[in-house]
């Protein structure tokens, strides 16, 4: 059938040939370690957006061709998922033929030996016993050392044995194991998701899309189904030795129920989550949270604690030295007003800080006080973090200590208990009289990670025979001698070799001594593996 | 005590723990260029000296930081030397019954002491929460048996290894210069398979050629992979308990930190290294050019992933 074209039949086969052989399979692999290294070196978006901004700013050439190349998500790039997929199927392709020749070899009964004296290691001992009996003591010699022993089919007195199937076992368990841990990543990740959730003591926060804190990270088969369970965050504690060095991160929360029922108390910490109905809760970060009260002319209009953020501290400058903002926008009044605000927990610290020069950490609060800026005019953005102040006018600026209260419009604090004057326009005073903290949890689920730990311990067994055990076949023949039986022992290990030496010597020992031992009385050492 | 003076006693012990090592390699050293047993029972026991107070440099850290002693680079440092040398000690020298590596090996110690005195050392220091979890006395004590196995396989061994075959290669083209080439014996193996060239784990035939102060290198070549064998499972297991330990901290087990990523790199090397050896037949230079690279991985994931790039395990400080 001489053929100058290929048939699609033939090159499917070549295809199928190529990925079953070892070297593409380890080829692959290399090519996986080298996407893993540009991955390292390079800066990747799910890790560390900001610093992939930097790089794309700092080097706009190479960072356009970088990102055309996706090497700044190299995981989720689709080269690296070709290669990954291309991979599993050569492993597939691998174990398959393998996993079929090892069920072979298990039905199969080891297979006799036509020449017994030309294997590596070969002895002959002369016993004193029957062939049949010599045969029946090395055939007990070798069940107990586990080996699968097989008579000869013609009734020949001769044994072929084998041990170490363990090893192919192993090592087939050590490779499908990889393809369990893929199912559970794509399963897990595919269903799961990662987001960020920002709860004030003395606030509950509810599992519901609306409620994360800017974007999750969803997987592909994420459908949406939010639990409705509630985390109650009772405190929240940061406390560090005099070095500064953070000592213990806590919020201590209440995990409700959907209706809003207490299922029960836990404190999460770092490295210590806390779980409910499959979410994972995770102490993420923390910051300041002042109750800023704004009233006009005594009535409430605004009695919110809020969330501030800090800045990134420069170079040499303790984070935790650096004050933190935040802004109260109050679109009732007329006109509008926005304040910013910036936080010094601990005044003591911004006295020395005055003084020294020299930023001081601020690990614990001590009499706060915040700096604010008053603008008036129309408020155009609706974040709560940042104020747009390009159409605002700016107004007062002043410093309200914590406990107590300012006039908004004049800068000077107002006794307490003095009666609002009706005077027009009407009288606005902000107070700030209570400092809270708020935790950063994230909460993220995963239902994969079960099967991912389950295949990831099967790794590990199948890994140990795969590397420790090996092959040996022993095969044995009994011919008579006089009145006695020479017995003749081939054999030879397929790994280890040196090792199945001494285990050989011992092993013919043993059949030599086993020939002439009625079955019942003898007792044999057994060697271990 | 104080745990001022435990600090103090840790610091003293691993001078006297540096300085007998570097005595010890000497010693070693010395050995191989004499051939006196009494080199090399002083070369020993001064290593030995040099262990106990390394181990002395370790135990009185715990008490001073009231931890684990692998809470920084500093500290993983001295436990790394302390394991190379024992594990030199125990296997080459107890198992193997070869005397001669004992300068490499010890060589490999002092580097990473000295590195770690002069470039990462910090007081010692109560763990930060990030590191405090139960999971650093299981992934930390696996990750680091593993890194000094594979560093002693990998990195000594092989190097050795390395050296030993340049050597009898050029004696061999010496002798077949001179002589007829030798015969070569072929295998007798009639049942192997043929994807299973089955003897990875065998020095080869005899060469005949004299082989100077270190270990044949076929056994060299042996040694070097039973070593990394004995290290795959430990890393496996390190890399395992690692991505516990982030799902417990993180809420994820993988994330392809810089860490994660630089370990997987490591035992993605040797698991090829193992597949190249057991069922590809490779041996000798070309497995040992694997077995290198696997070790600069290694020193990768330890030294430039703390010291230069920046990921989760930052925190960690030096």
């Amino acid at each position: 059938m001489p053929s100058s074209r290929v048939t699609l039949r033939q090159s499917l086969a070549l295809v199928w040939r190529t990925l079953r052989s070892m070297r593409t399979a380890l080829i692959l692999l290399l090519m996986l370690a080298l996407a893993s290294v540009a991955g390292s070196l390079v800066p990747q978006l799910p890790n560390s957006p900001e610093r992939v901004i930097r790089y794309q700013l700092d080097h706009p050439l190479v960072g356009a061709l970088y990102g055309r190349l996706g090497l700044f998500d190299v995981y989720g790039s689709w080269w690296f998922v070709l290669i990954t997929t291309l991979l599993f199927v050569s492993l597939v392709a691998c174990l398959l033929p393998r996993t079929r020749a090892l069920i072979r070899t298990l039905r199969q009964r080891p297979v006799q030996a036509r020449e017994i004296d030309g294997f590596r290691l070969y002895q002959e001992r002369v016993v004193p016993a029957d062939p049949a009996r010599a045969i029946d003591g090395s055939r007990r010699v070798l069940r107990r050392r586990l080996f699968r022993v097989a008579r000869d089919g013609d009734g020949r007195a001769a044994l072929a044995a084998e041990k170490g199937a363990l090893r192919e076992i192993g090592s087939l368990l050590f490779h499908w194991a990889f393809l369990l841990i893929v199912a559970g990543v794509i399963y897990g990740k595919g269903t799961g998701f990662t987001g960020r959730v920002v709860v004030i003591e003395g606030k509950t926060w509810v599992d519901a899309q609306a409620n994360y804190d800017g974007q999750i990270r969803a997987g592909r088969f994420f459908n949406g189904d939010f639990t409705g369970t509630g985390i109650h965050l009772r405190g929240f504690e940061d406390t560090y030795r005099r070095t500064g060095q953070p000592m213990d991160f806590v919020s201590h929360v209440d995990l409700l129920d959907p209706e809003g029922n207490l299922v029960r108390r836990a404190d999460i910490r770092v490295n210590h989550p806390a779980s409910i109905d499959g979410l994972g809760i995770y102490q993420y970060g923390f910051g300041w949270a002042p109750v800023v009260e704004v009233r006009r002319d005594g009535e409430l209009i605004a009695a919110e604690p809020l969330t501030f953020v800090q800045d990134t501290a420069p170079e040499g400058v303790p984070q935790l030295a650096m004050p933190w903002h935040g802004v109260l926008k109050l679109p009732s009044t007329d006109p509008q007003l926005g304040i910013q605000l910036e936080l010094w927990p601990d005044s003591r610290a911004f006295l020395q800080q005055l003084q020294t020069g020299q930023p001081v950490a601020m690990i614990q609060a001590f009499e706060p006080f915040m700096r604010f800026a008053v603008f008036r005019g129309e408020l155009t953005d609706l974040s709560q973090l940042s104020l747009d102040t390009s159409v605002m006018r700016a107004g007062t600026r002043g410093i309200v200590g914590a406990g107590t209260t300012v006039d908004l419009r004049t800068g000077k604090p107002v006794e307490d208990g003095q009666a609002p004057t009706g005077q027009a326009p009407s009288r606005l005073t902000i107070a700030f009289p209570e400092l809270r903290q708020y935790s950063v949890l994230q909460v993220s689920r995963d239902r994969g990670v079960p099967l991912v730990l389950l295949a990831a311990i099967l790794v590990l067994i199948g890994l140990l025979p795969a590397l420790y055990t090996s092959r040996r076949k022993v095969w044995v023949r009994a011919e008579p001698n006089g009145s006695g039986t020479i017995l003749k022992v081939g054999g030879f290990a397929l790994q280890r070799k040196t090792q199945f030496e001494q285990e050989f010597a011992k092993l013919v020992d043993a059949m030599a001594r086993a020939a002439d031992a009625p079955a019942a009385k003898e007792r044999e050492r057994v060697d271990s593996l | 005590m104080t745990d001022l003076q435990w600090g103090r006693l840790s610091n003293d012990a691993f001078n006297v723990a540096l300085f007998a090592y570097v005595a010890a390699m000497v010693g070693y050293f010395a050995y191989l260029a004499f051939r006196r047993d009494t080199l090399w029972l002083l070369a020993r026991t001064v290593a030995l000296v040099g262990l106990g107070a390394n181990v002395v440099a370790v135990v009185s850290r715990a008490f001073a930081a009231h931890r684990v002693p692998w809470g920084n680079m500093y500290e993983y440092s001295i436990l790394l030397a302390l394991l190379v040398v024992a594990g030199y000690l125990l296997i080459v020298e107890g198992f193997y019954k070869v005397r001669t590596l004992g300068g490499f090996a010890l060589m490999f110690a002092v580097f990473t002491m000295a590195i770690a005195v002069s470039f990462l050392y910090v007081d010692p220091l109560p763990l930060v929460p990030a590191l405090n979890s139960y999971w650093i006395k299981i992934h930390v004590v696996a990750a680091i048996s593993g890194s000094s196995l594979f560093a002693l396989g990998g990195g000594v061994l092989t190097t050795l290894f390395l050296i030993q075959d340049r050597r009898e290669r050029r004696q061999l083209a010496v002798l077949r210069s001179q002589d007829p080439p030798p015969i070569m014996g072929g295998s007798l193996d009639m049942d192997a398979p043929p994807d299973f060239a089955a003897d990875a784990d065998e020095p080869p035939a005899v060469s005949g050629v004299r082989r100077g102060f270190l270990p044949a290198a076929a056994t060299l070549d042996v040694m070097a992979y039973r070593v990394i064998a004995f290290a795959f499972p430990i890393w496996t297991f390190a890399v395992i308990a690692g991505a516990i330990w982030a799902q417990e901290a993180w809420g994820r087990y993988w994330g392809w930190d810089p860490k994660e990523t630089w370990s997987f790199i490591t035992w993605v090397i040797y698991a090829g290294y193992l597949h190249a050896r057991s069922t590809s037949g490779w041996k000798g230079r070309p497995a040992a050019a694997v077995a290198l690279v696997g070790f600069v991985s290694l020193l990768i994931t330890y030294y430039v992933v703390n010291l230069w790039i920046v990921g989760l395990h930052s925190y960690a400080g030096i």
